[in-house]
């Protein structure tokens, strides 16, 4: 049954039309985004708690935009921004009472949504959470339980919600996937998710064992090929700014302890190209590297955790 | 030794030995020492010599600007206003102020509004706890549990009054419909976590019972014995059970 | 509510007491020799059913019966799609091309680099994966946890030299040509609750009917419309395989087998393999690795690593003596600090390990303690090896 009277739209979703000449500025080497930071530098991060009043606890993390972004923002030359930062906020809503229905818990009971904004990624992403999400959120759950001192807390319930406002991208945008691609996006907004997490528990006055960061490395190899030449380990990747990734972890760490709480790798870690005293194995060079990374994201976390404390002292 | 304390802790900083220190809320113990496990300022409660013999290091979460206290000489805990609290979860043995939702035959449900502050030692020094009437309403109103504040009875702990935790004596006479009516205010006493959904907490004491209530008129009364309340403006008096209300 | 929380931890914890929990704990963590309820040793499996190509309508079919009565039916299901490249993976070295010389758009020269790596090297949405267990819904955290794990694994399982056949692993070898590929349908059922974490099981039957797939020849050639041959007989293994009884060598392509994904716990200084579900409720830390054999070197390949929430951490804690003796004491005298008192209480002696009296474990893992976990699995002639082995000898006729 159509509708006669309008003219209508394609039923299916349309893109606009991209012309070659606007992309040809693009396609030049010069225009891909490109790492500008040593392989051991991080991006500054943005963190700050105690942002959302209803809530318990709360936070709101940034990466900054790489270098090619910021460029692109102040000169732009293309419709299509060169790669994107993580931008997500984060609530925690409780100790609450659980429901009616659920069963005795001498321990906090935890759960964890996690949620893209339908505007996070290129690519829309509906209201519903769909696997990806879904798997987010148990990697987070790990994290954070391994954290959180439970038995403090019996017979309630945590509810820890991240919405995701800007996505990192799985590749740069204008590259078609390769044999190594994969969803390298999402391990760099689940380390997001846990400094963000763990900010907004500190917030909320949840005891923790300590302030659990995320961190990330990658080994990426650069050449066009995509498999020969041994991968480089790389600390807090953005995908956009690498050729191929081969191999990507995520840890959960707490310094204090010297512990991981969640660890997801993948990929083949078997070819690194390490010093040459190096004699650890590639998986474990990139576990090292991706704890050196948490290391780095806990200084700020640290930093706003003390400054939100700070803040509410001084105003009592 | 107090010197090298921090005055702000964040989790998992290490603050001292446990072979000097004994742990308190807000810290916990790894490896012989304490760490804390919440943000907040640090306070060192000096030792009590019958008790214990070590000073307990915790981390507070009230926000109160005294947090020098942590100086042994500076006395106990800072006797503040009821500061900012966070999440507080009703434990054994805390007082808290609940609102009568049903009343049964056999036992009350009620929903508790808000946990109230340590008290240093109720058994000690029960006129302080007894002078928290005038302030209920304060309390009631001021931000001291944040998440309280929705007004849905589903996100608030449940708990009840059995008939035999009502009062101390006479247990076996308890008339619940003489002791509460729905919308009471009650300070109660937790004594046991209970099952999944409840906690339970007792009135039997003579500082524990009803401490705000509306007559049938709607008017708020005034308390005029152990047992009975009043309508100021029809006079009419209606049975409870009075907290003791001086 | 209660599915939720099962579904986080590693399986919903038996009902075991502290006291049950702190004598399997110690009996597990016995340097050199730890005892298992069931008197394996730390890298034996228990006993398990095979069978292969049981299902007539599918490409490739398994059932895997664990001794415990827990049963598991895969099949896999091929299809022949189109292949399309995204609107927002342009490749711009094509379009680049494609200005240049319009004339070429349809060329040999775009088909070649236009459509670009996309077409192939196979893309990882091609592979779909569903399990079904009974008790959950299927959105679950549980069921979408374990299947993103097991085809992470089967898409990230890329050969860099398993010969001309397996490129790109299992996704290369589902490109047909640049415009057709096959998509699979990788579909799990679980006939029973699960008794214990049901990874192993679901990535054992995974395994063995993905060896078991068969595609049919393919007639057409090049850049036409595939056209396949009707004789069943013909198809081809979706993983070269030597036939059997043949002696000729093995090619790498050959050597080149779909991931499978271990269950490991560490109990203090133990590392234990296919833990049941009682030696998952005292790990320290679990993990899921999974592994394959790559064509080119002849050991074990590393393709992902997840931790999995031990449930450990939600158990009840026990009541050591001297605090029971406290309690009946304080209970006469005054207690010390009001409503602080009972938690000081529990802090100042519960925080301390006492021997025999079980706690909820605390925190993650050392990274020694993962990178050892890691190794056994990995090690020539260890774990990853005999599994993959014991697999193989799986009768597929």
């Amino acid at each position: 049954m159509t509708d006669r009277r309008r003219i209508n739209g394609p039923p299916g979703g349309t893109r606009p039309a991209v012309y070659a000449s606007l992309l040809q500025s693009a396609t030049g080497a010069a225009d891909r985004a490109q790492r500008q930071r040593q392989p051991t530098d991080l991006r500054k991060i943005f963190l700050k708690t105690g942002l959302i009043p209803s809530a318990s606890g709360s936070s709101y993390l940034e990466f900054e935009p790489s270098a090619s972004l910021a460029a692109a923002r102040a000169n732009p030359k293309s419709l299509i921004p060169p790669s994107s930062a993580l931008k997500l906020a984060c609530t925690v809503h409780g100790p609450k009472p659980l429901p009616r229905s659920a069963t005795f818990s001498p321990n906090l009971v935890l759960t964890t949504h996690v949620k893209y904004a339908p505007f996070a990624a290129r690519r829309r992403k509906g209201h519903i959470r769909d696997a990806s999400e879904r798997d987010l959120g148990v990697h987070l759950e790990t994290a954070l339980r391994g954290a959180i001192i439970a038995e403090r807390w019996p017979k309630s319930g945590l509810d820890i919600t991240l919405t995701i406002i800007e996505a990192e991208d799985d590749r740069w945008w204008g590259d078609a996937p390769d044999s190594h691609d994969a969803s390298w996006g999402m391990m760099n907004v689940l380390a997001g998710c846990i400094t963000a997490a763990s900010a907004a528990l500190a917030d909320a006055h949840i005891d923790c064992l300590d302030l659990v960061s995320g961190g990330v490395a990658a080994l990426v190899s650069e050449d066009m090929t995509g498999s020969s030449g041994p991968p480089r380990l790389v600390l807090d990747t953005d995908p956009a700014e690498h050729r191929s990734i081969v191999s990507a972890c995520v840890v959960a760490y707490m310094p204090a302890r010297d512990e991981i709480t969640e660890l997801w790798l993948k990929g083949d870690s078997s070819k690194a190209a390490l010093e040459d005293d190096d004699k650890r194995p590639g998986h474990e060079a990139l576990i090292d590297g991706a704890v050196d990374a948490a290391r780095g994201a806990h200084t700020v976390l640290g930093q706003a955790v003390r400054e939100s404390i700070a803040r509410t002292v001084g105003s009592a | 030794m107090a010197a090298s304390l921090p005055s702000l802790a964040i989790p998992g900083q290490r603050l001292g030995p446990a072979s000097s220190y004994s742990a308190g809320p807000g810290t916990h113990v790894q490896q012989s020492s304490i760490y804390a496990s919440i943000a907040g300022p640090v306070c060192l409660d000096p030792a009590q010599p019958k008790i214990q013999a070590k000073a307990t290091l915790r981390v507070s979460r009230v926000a109160t600007s005294k947090y020098q206290t942590r100086n042994p000489q500076a006395g106990a805990v800072a006797a503040a206003q009821p500061k900012p609290r966070y999440n507080t979860l009703p434990a054994v043995d805390s007082i808290v102020l609940a609102r009568v939702t049903r009343v049964q035959k056999r036992q009350v449900a009620v929903s508790i509004l808000v946990v109230l502050d340590d008290t240093p030692s109720v058994g000690a020094d029960p006129s302080r706890t007894a002078s928290d009437n005038d302030n209920v309403a304060s309390i009631l109103t001021s931000a001291a549990n944040p998440e309280n504040h929705s007004n849905t009875d589903e996100l608030r702990f449940q708990a009840l009054i059995r008939k035999e935790d009502v009062r101390a004596v006479e247990k076996d006479r308890v008339v619940m419909d003489d002791m509460f009516r729905v919308g009471d205010i009650v300070r109660g006493s937790v004594i046991s976590l209970g099952d999944q959904s409840f906690y339970y907490i007792t009135t039997a004491r003579n500082d524990l019972g009803v401490v705000m209530a509306r007559s049938e008129a709607g008017n708020m009364m005034f308390p005029v014995s152990w047992k009975e309340m009043r309508d100021p403006l029809t006079g009419v008096g209606e049975p409870r059970k009075v907290a003791r209300p001086f | 509510m209660a599915a939720q929380r099962q579904a986080s931890s590693a399986s919903q914890t038996p009902h075991l007491s502290p006291a049950e929990l702190s004598y399997l704990y110690t009996s597990l963590s016995l340097p050199k020799t730890p005892i298992r309820p069931d008197g394996r040793s730390t890298t034996q499996f228990r006993p398990l059913t095979a069978e292969s190509n049981i299902l007539p309508g599918t490409n490739g079919s398994a059932r895997i019966g664990f001794a415990d009565g827990t049963q598991a039916v895969v099949g896999v299901k091929a299809e022949v799609e189109k292949t399309t490249v995204a609107a927002d993976t342009l490749d711009a070295r094509g379009l680049f091309q494609q200005q240049e010389s319009p004339a070429a758009a349809a060329g040999d020269r775009e088909a070649q680099e236009g459509l670009g790596s996309a077409a192939v090297s196979g893309h990882g949405s091609w592979v779909q994966m569903s399990i079904e267990i009974p008790g959950f819904r299927d959105d679950d955290a549980l069921p979408v946890f374990l299947s993103e794990m097991l085809r992470e694994s089967l898409v990230g399982a890329v050969s860099g030299s398993g010969g001309e056949d397996m490129a790109g692993g299992l996704k290369g070898r589902l490109v047909i040509n640049k415009r057709w590929h096959w998509r699979l349908y990788i579909d799990v059922l679980l006939l029973s609750q699960p008794l214990s974490y049901p990874l192993p099981l679901l990535s054992l039957t995974t395994h063995l009917a993905l060896l078991s797939t068969k595609l049919p020849k393919l007639k057409s050639q090049g850049e036409e419309d595939p056209l396949f041959d009707d004789d069943w007989a013909a198809a081809q293994y979706l993983y070269p395989r030597s036939a059997p009884g043949s002696t000729a060598p093995v090619t790498t392509s050959q050597q080149v087998r779909p991931p499978v994904t271990l269950l490991v716990i560490s109990v203090a200084d133990n590392v234990i393999f296919d833990p049941t579900r009682e030696e998952i409720a005292v790990a320290d830390a679990v993990l899921a690795i999974s592994v394959a054999r790559d064509g080119g070197h002849d050991g074990l390949k590393l393709l992902s690593i997840r931790t999995i929430d031990p449930p450990s951490r939600l158990t009840q804690p026990g009541v050591p003596n001297s605090e029971n003796v406290n309690m009946l004491a304080n209970a006469t005298s005054v207690d010390d600090s009001a409503a602080g008192g009972a938690t000081a209480v529990n802090l100042a002696t519960g925080d301390e390990e006492v021997s025999g009296v079980w706690r909820p474990r605390r925190g993650g893992a050392k990274r020694s303690v993962l990178a050892r976990m890691v190794k056994t699995v990995l090690r020539k002639g260890g774990v990853g090896e005999e599994v993959l082995e014991g697999l193989e000898g799986v009768e597929v006729e």
